[in-house]
């Protein structure tokens, strides 16, 4: 505000600058002062409102003579204390906008806005203007606004409580008048109710931080109940979603045992069934079912001229049909077939065939709606068409010639249906209509009743075509058995509704009418047999899995080595020690061979050596030969070992004893390789050298830094010097962390061999963090070849067991366990499989659970 | 196991592991290994018939001093006709292989002669003269196959003696040993070169010249695959076929290395230098374990049961770990043989499933009973020495189907699998990175600047020139967080196209 004001005021002393006649300086100042006294007053009352109760005069100082450089008499005398800027004005100091009319100009508007605003409190409290005037006299204070004072832009008193104005006051005016009295007794009413203070609601931020707490806690609650859960599952080794599935019945006596009677027929063999009587004749032996079984002659004779009636029927009729196959005449044929096509057009008299044949028309139309091959708009149709194609081809043409045949017979039904069957229909769906909208369900079902009677009473059999025929007869005798008996059911579930109530029952009806309805009693019949079917189904598998128990997953079984039997095939020709080839001669030395006798002579003596002699046969060279064979081998390759050999022969016999190693034989075998040592450091050194080279030392290029006596002085430069010494250090680090740093006598060559590196890792595998950590998870082998059988396999169970075509369901909610142990060996289902919730509702849910668990 | 156990305890208890899921996952899995080492156990108490045998003593006695005889008193039938000799002393000492399940053996004479033995029958299925020196020989995976060092080349023969193959590019080769899973055959030449030959295919996988000099001490570890060389230098070498250089050398010896042999659990090594002394070595920390003096081995062999046998001259000594637990080891004496005089042991080699040492020596081969060497009981899906043809035949699919590629012979198989293993200080962490950043720019506030003449030394220019500085220190810095931005968008865009549906991937930005 205060920016703004001066800035205004800026433009206004701009403004007059500009306005006036061009007058000196010196002269304007004058003028200045001269005014000031006539406004000073004005001003104050102009000062901010917080001030404005207080009256506060500046006092005007006069520029000194000095200062205001009149005529530039005095000697400018430097003013040191800062000075204010000459356009500056206080900052409490407001100027107003009407400024610019004249000091005049602006009390003619205060008095104008004290009459102003005297009318306008006489206007809203209808009290004479005199009642304001003692005020207003009070205050000499004048008002002088920014804007002028109306309802919308209320003064600074009425805002304070100054002249507040009470409902009562307002009021006053219209005392006695008529209606005054409700108007107060609203009032009243008002003010009451104004007691009940409503405080100000809270800013939004903090209370939706409040609202966001009170979820969080809520939410937290909710999750953390899943926290052991998931913890469990995160932590399993093997989490196994293949436990106690069952699909469906396992046998057909599964199936058997679930099996209800509900029909009469049923109920009737269920009686014979569970007969105990018959139980027990069937227990004790065959004799008693048979008193059971009797039959009474007049019975039998009864069933056995059925029978033969029914025979000779059947080969009539059989031989009938025969002889009407062997018609040949065209015109025979065509009239049969008409009669079939009235007789099927007679069966839409008779309900049950009419609402078959329906639902077949009605299934092919929408089948040919689908395929749209009635008319030229499909895309094959379109782009024959488009290319001419359909007259150059008779094959093309004849198809599309086809669809629109097909197309104008369809229409032609079409149309004709429209106008037969629409009346039947709309009737149904009115009555349904007006059942659901007022009737009550009571009534909607009586009315069912009526239909489902009308259509069960009225069993009409056509008297002629094929249908008169004995064995059509019959299937249409049996279907409609079929339908009264459906019709009965239907009755009887509607009186139970009766009785319930039927509360939900009519909604059950309308939802179940669809676009089209044929009858009444198959359409209310189906879906609740349908469902009670489901029901049941669910239920057996329940129980099912309840009796198969758990798998038993635990393969117990230790393999078992078999005990390898030894093999006691004979070692025929084997040398059997003889006490009697000892020879004592031999045993003269210390160490006389144990086994054999002393020399090669003994053993070629000895009788039972039978495989020396066979091997001795088997050698083709003589001694003698072989003796100069040795020789030549010497001679050629020269080497130590023939030389050996040969003297093994030949000290066989002639070294008795050991010889112990002379003095300086011993001397040189323990200093042998005396240098050996010594190399075998060199080695180690040069191999250092090598794998950890020597930083080179550091030199200057020659003739560079070497000019004076100085700079020679002065050496290498000192980072030279440094990173040598840090390529020293190093390299000593090096070599004490090497392997083989401790060991003098070994060197370990620590190279790297590129070819084993694709052995290793570079990264280290997901879930660790460390290598220390994977290379000891690593330290195991896992396969069958390094563990017993029984473990290989939990040793390498992949992460999830699950069997192929079960479905995971999501995690469902349990109680934790504390007692619980997680063990491997009996491994938790993570699936309860519960299949009689299994059904539509499940699938619902499904989907929310699964985020759970994915987020978990 | 404890330090393992103790690793676990801290991982799960402490604040190392902040997924609770997989901490509850691991705490599972660890219940499950522990079940499954109770299992076996249990498996191994009740199910496997068989138990280990030992020479039992009372008294002043000493297992030391059972001889062979009095074995063979208290033994059954069977098991004593796995004590002879066969005497064949003109083709001169003999090397002995068994095959994987002990039913097979094959000898090879020095002097050419190559017989296939089947042990269970002692029949002699094939014997074959080849008329050269023959150095070596190896079955490969199953007794149909055996390869042959000769004078000039290695042959591999089938088992009816057939020669299959000349390898000719190995040279004359000194030693040769066949490496079961990966099918490759393994041999060191006259010129110390190390080959290893794929026998599915016949490729070389690789031919590394040791360079230490001529060798004819080799092993193969069967725990790793790693194969062992001792030098006439005393030391130890062990070499993978996808590495020039070896992985391990070890100053076993003052003197020439004369054998090597490993446990079959690969953590223990016992080599014989000339020096006349065995020393022990435990693999894991390349740490002599024991010393045995006054003895010097030609040949050196563990059992299944972890025996070691070793050969001198005519004298058989077989030493046994007294301590009885697997985390300390002290071998000592445990049987003795003495062959005659003058027989010459080339090889001694203990047959698999079977309590009997077979004896290679200069007048044929022995077998001795050793009770307590094999293993008692046979996995039929590991080695079964009854094994039929049939089953052999899967068992040789199996086999090459479970071939494991050269590159997974490393000291420590565990390590398949792993982490890749960081290199040294290739690129410094962020935070390292960022307090380097500081401590340059700090460096390039403080630096005092040179007064210069008149013009130039306004205070202006000063305050430019400084931030001048300031910038250069910073720009040697690359800038990280852009870098992680420009990646993670493109990241975002990759999501994006994978996001897409499959018509419309085509328009995603290619980065």
């Amino acid at each position: 505000m205060g920016e703004k004001r001066r800035s205004t005021s800026k433009t206004l002393g701009k403004n007059k600058r500009r306005k006036g006649p061009h007058l000196p300086n010196s002269i304007l100042k004058t003028i200045a002062n001269e005014k000031r006294p006539l406004n000073s007053d004005e001003e104050d009352d102009e000062i901010d409102s917080d001030d404005a109760i207080v009256d506060l005069y500046e006092y005007e100082e006069g520029v000194p003579e000095e200062e205001s450089r009149k005529n530039n008499r005095y000697d400018p005398v430097v003013n040191y204390n800062y000075e204010l800027p000459e356009d500056f004005e206080d900052e409490n100091v407001e100027s107003d906008d009407d400024d610019e009319g004249g000091n005049s100009d602006n009390e003619e508007g205060e008095g104008d806005d004290v009459v102003r605003h005297t009318r306008m409190l006489q206007a809203v409290t209808g009290m004479p203007s005199a009642a304001f005037d003692g005020e207003s006299k009070r205050k000499p204070v004048l008002f002088t606004e920014a804007y002028p004072e109306s309802e919308f832009n209320p003064t600074r008193d009425v805002l304070e409580g100054k002249g507040l104005l009470t409902i009562d006051e307002l009021m006053a005016p219209i005392e006695g008048k008529p209606g005054f009295n409700e108007l107060e007794k609203r009032i009243s009413r008002m003010q009451k109710d104004a007691q009940a203070v409503v405080h100000a609601p809270l800013p939004k931020p903090e209370r939706e931080r409040l609202e966001r707490k009170a979820v969080k806690g809520l939410v937290d609650k909710e999750f953390n109940k899943w926290v052991h859960m998931v913890k469990r599952n995160r932590e399993a080794p093997t989490v196994y979603f293949n436990q106690n599935v069952s699909l469906g019945y396992s046998t057909v006596g599964a199936i058997a045992s679930e099996f209800q009677p509900r029909t009469d027929f049923e109920k009737k063999m269920a009686s014979v069934l569970n007969d105990n009587e018959l139980g027990e004749a069937h227990d004790e032996d065959g004799a008693k079912l048979l008193e059971l079984n009797e039959v009474s002659v007049e019975d039998q004779i009864k069933y056995r001229d059925h029978i033969a009636k029914m025979r000779s029927l059947l080969f009539r009729h059989e031989l009938k049909s025969k002889r009407i196959k062997k018609i040949k005449s065209k015109t025979y044929h065509r009239l049969k077939g008409k009669d079939l096509k009235k007789s099927a057009m007679g069966a839409l008299m008779d309900p049950e065939m009419a609402k078959e044949e329906a639902m077949k028309q009605e299934a092919r139309r929408v089948e040919e709606r689908m395929t749209l091959k009635h008319k030229n708009t499909g895309k094959w149709a379109k782009r024959m068409i488009s290319r001419g194609l359909n007259v150059k081809y008779d094959g093309t043409r004849a198809a599309i010639s086809e669809q629109l045949q097909i197309n104008a017979t369809l229409s032609r039904k079409m149309n004709s249906t429209n106008d037969g069957s629409s009346s039947d229909e709309s009737d149904d769906e009115e009555e349904l209509n007006d059942g659901s909208d007022q009737d009550t369900p009571s009534k909607l079902i009586a009315k069912a009743r009526e239909k489902t009677l009308k259509t069960v009473e009225d069993d009409e059999v056509p008297n002629s075509g094929l249908l008169s025929l004995p064995f059509m007869a019959r299937a249409m005798k049996k279907k409609n058995e079929e339908a009264i008996e459906g019709g009965k059911r239907a009755l009887e579930e509607y009186e139970e509704w009766e009785n319930s109530g039927g509360e939900e029952n009519p909604k059950k009806t309308a939802v179940v009418s669809g676009r089209r309805v044929f009858g009444a009693t198959a359409k209310v019949e189906a879906p609740k047999e349908s469902r009670k079917d489901s029901d049941n189904f669910y239920d057996n598998s329940d129980s099912d899995n309840d009796t198969e128990g758990i798998e038993n997953n635990d393969l117990g079984a230790v393999r078992d080595t078999a005990s390898p039997a030894r093999n006691t095939g004979a070692i025929t020709e084997t040398e059997k020690f003889d006490d009697d080839v000892e020879n004592p001669a031999s045993k003269t030395t210390f160490d006389v061979a144990l086994f054999a006798s002393g020399s090669w002579k003994k053993m070629k003596g000895c009788q039972n050596a039978e495989t020396k002699k066979k091997l001795k046969k088997h050698v083709p060279y003589s001694k003698g030969q072989d003796k100069k064979e040795s020789r030549d081998d010497e001679s050629e390759d020269s080497e130590s070992e023939a030389e050996e050999m040969v003297d093994g022969i030949l000290t066989s016999a002639s070294k008795e004893t050991y010889e112990i190693p002379s003095q300086a034989e011993l001397i040189q075998r323990a200093f042998a390789g005396d240098d050996v040592v010594d190399e075998f450091e060199k080695e180690k050194q040069e191999v250092l050298n090598q794998e950890v080279p020597e930083p080179e030392k550091p030199v200057l290029v020659p003739g560079w830094g070497q000019w004076t006596n100085i700079q020679k002085k002065r050496g290498l430069p000192s980072w030279m010097v440094r990173e040598h010494e840090d390529a020293k250090k190093k390299r000593t680090l090096d070599l004490k962390t090497r392997k083989d740093a401790r060991l003098r006598h070994v060197i370990i060559s620590e190279k790297v061999d590129k070819k084993v590196e694709k052995l290793h890792t570079t990264t280290l595998p997901f879930p660790y963090t460390s290598k220390e950590v994977f290379e000891h998870s690593m330290r195991m082998p896992i396969g069958p070849e390094f563990n017993p059988a029984t473990i290989v396999g939990s040793l390498n169970r992949p992460e999830v067991v699950k069997r192929a075509g079960v479905i995971i369901k999501p995690l469902k909610f349990e109680e934790a366990n504390p007692n619980e142990k997680v063990d491997d060996e009996h491994p938790r289902s993570n699936q309860k499989q519960n299949p009689k919730k299994g059904g539509k509702t499940g699938k619902g849910q499904s989907k929310g659970k699964s985020k759970q668990k994915t987020k978990a | 196991m404890l330090s393992w156990r103790l690793k676990l305890r801290n991982i799960l208890e402490e604040k190392t592991l902040k997924d609770k899921k997989l901490k509850t996952q691991l705490a599972s899995r660890e219940k499950l290994y522990g079940k499954s080492a109770k299992t076996a156990a249990k498996i191994e108490k009740w199910l496997l018939p068989a138990e280990a045998g030992y020479l039992e003593t009372d008294g002043l006695e000493k297992t030391w001093r059972v001889k062979q005889t009095d074995i063979a008193n208290e033994v059954d039938l069977l098991s004593s006709r796995n004590q002879y000799d066969i005497v064949l002393p003109d083709f001169g000492p003999y090397k002995l292989d068994f095959t994987a399940s002990g039913r097979h053996m094959i000898a090879g004479g020095r002097k050419g002669h190559l017989a296939l033995v089947d042990m269970m029958s002692m029949n002699l299925i094939k014997e074959i003269q080849v008329k050269e020196t023959v150095r070596d020989v190896a079955f490969l995976h199953n007794e149909q196959f055996f390869a042959a060092a000769q004078k000039k080349y290695a042959y591999i023969y089938g088992r009816d003696g057939t020669e299959l193959h000349c390898l000719k590019e190995r040279g004359p080769v000194a030693r040769l040993r066949f490496l079961k899973n990966h099918f490759l055959l393994a041999s060191v030449n006259k010129s110390g070169q190390l080959h290893y030959q794929d026998v599915t295919y016949g490729g070389m996988v690789a031919s590394i010249r040791t360079g230490k000099g001529r060798t004819d001490v080799m092993e193969v570890n069967p725990y790793n695959g790693v194969v062992a060389l001792g030098h006439s230098g005393g030391t130890v070498t062990m070499w993978k076929p996808t590495s020039q250089a070896p992985l391990v050398q070890m100053q076993c010896h003052p003197g020439p290395v004369s054998s090597v042999a490993f446990h079959p659990n690969g953590h223990l090594m016992a080599t014989s230098g000339k020096e006349r002394k065995l020393k022990i070595w435990d693999l894991r920390k390349f740490e002599e374990i024991q010393t045995i003096h006054g003895f010097h081995a030609k040949t050196l062999s563990f059992s299944q049961k972890g025996l070691l046998a070793a050969g001198t001259g005519s004298f058989v000594q077989i030493l046994g770990d007294s301590s009885g637990s697997s985390s300390s080891h002290n071998y000592s004496r445990y049987m003795n043989h003495s062959m005659v005089k003058g027989y010459q042991i080339e090889k001694l080699m203990f047959r698999p499933y079977e309590d009997v040492i077979g004896i290679g020596h200069s007048m044929g081969w022995s077998s001795i009973l050793i009770p307590g060497s094999g293993e008692p009981n046979f996995d039929s899906w590991v080695a079964n020495p009854f094994e039929t043809s049939k089953q052999r035949r899967e068992k040789e699919v199996h086999l090459l189907l479970d071939k494991l590629p050269p590159e997974t012979i490393m000291l420590d198989p565990s390590k398949i699998g792993a982490m890749k293993p960081s290199r040294r200080k290739e690129k410094p962490s962020r935070g390292e990175i960022e307090a380097e950043k500081e401590v340059a720019i700090e460096a390039a506030k403080s630096t005092e600047l040179k007064k210069k003449t008149k013009g130039r030394n306004k205070p202006s220019k000063r305050t430019k020139k400084k931030k001048e500085m300031v910038e250069n220190a910073k720009r040697t810095f690359p800038e990280q967080g852009h870098n992680n931005t420009a990646s993670k968008k493109r990241r975002i865009g990759e999501d994006a196209a994978a996001e897409l549906p499959a018509s419309l991937k085509r328009f995603a930005r290619k980065n």
